[in-house]
């Protein structure tokens, strides 16, 4: 008997190790906590909660201008905001519990959060 | 040299050392190599696991395995540093995977499926410290499954690469001697 032939048992467990990846790929990254709501926090005022309920653009005025935020269901992004490094609308949409937009100029950070399990911020 | 030696060493220890300093020089060439993503290195080191296990038994397996992770931190300044309680944890979690497997193999798992395994298990194990001890982060799981799609292919390679290790008249000529319980 070899040893290098292919038995059975390997190609079970090639199958059964892909579908733990495709299962971790899975349970890792499908959205599962749908951001729900809005959460407005800039400094010197109380955090604001705008529902991402239906689209509608609201406008923030901050110690540098006019930060514009959209919103639309499920999902809110910073459209406008007065940095120059365009820091804030670089954030994209967010959409998963957690995610947070900054905009330092205008002392102001945007964060969606939902429900079950989500985090709360992540770095690299 | 050889009278440092107590005569009771038998052909199967000097095959286990030798296995162990093979697998010792192969994960210091490995740390040569610079990998693209952190974390993530083909643990060419594990296909003389595979060897031993397959020639000499699954406790042979663990001994070339335990000395190739102490010897190869002790070239590489690691010892006792995370790098190496992650090393061992993997080393662990891969062996505990081989000894589940050990009744089936040669008959019906091979080196594909065993290398497989234990990559799985190694990145498992490695990723279990790291987030339980080192790094608790609760974010942590979203590189799992990268590392468990990477294991997947490294574990192939070396699989791959030990079966056709295991193929080799040459090396078969020193197999003999093994097939022990």
């Amino acid at each position: 008997m070899t040893f290098s032939s292919l038995r059975w048992g390997d190609g079970v467990i090639a199958a059964l190790a892909s579908g733990v990846v495709v299962a971790a790929f899975a349970l890792a990254y499908l959205p599962d906590s749908e951001a729900s709501m809005l959460v407005i926090t800039q400094t010197g005022e109380p955090p604001r909660q705008e529902p991402l309920d239906r689209a509608r653009e609201i406008e923030i005025q901050g110690p540098a201008g006019v930060t514009r935020v959209q919103i639309e269901p499920g999902r809110a992004r910073c459209a406008d905001s007065p940095g120059t490094r365009n820091i804030c609308e670089n954030s994209g949409w967010l959409q998963r519990h957690g995610e947070v937009a900054v905009s330092l100029p205008n002392r102001l950070t945007l964060q969606v959060q939902g429900h079950g399990p989500g985090y709360d911020s992540l770095h690299y | 040299m050889t009278t440092s030696f107590p005569d009771t060493l038998t052909p199967r220890d000097r095959a286990i050392a030798a296995l162990a300093a093979i697998a010792i020089g192969v994960q210091v060439l490995e740390a040569a190599i610079p990998s693209p993503v952190p974390g993530i290195k083909p643990g060419l080191a594990n296909i003389v696991t595979l060897i031993a296990l397959l020639t000499l038994g699954w406790r042979a397996a663990v001994a070339v395995t335990l000395i190739r992770v102490v010897g190869a931190a002790l070239l590489l300044g690691t010892l006792l540093s995370p790098a190496f309680w992650l090393s061992l944890a993997g080393a662990l979690a891969a062996l505990a995977a081989l000894g589940l497997l050990r009744p089936l193999t040669p008959r019906h798992v091979g080196a594909l499926g065993l290398a497989i395994a234990a990559a799985m298990a190694h990145i498992t194990g490695q990723f279990l410290l790291a987030w339980g001890v080192i790094i608790p982060h609760p974010n942590l799981p979203l590189v799992l499954p990268p590392l468990l799609l990477a294991a997947l292919i490294t574990g192939s390679v070396t699989g791959i690469l030990a079966a056709h290790v295991l193929a080799d008249p040459r090396i078969q000529r020193h197999v003999r001697l093994a097939r022990h319980p």
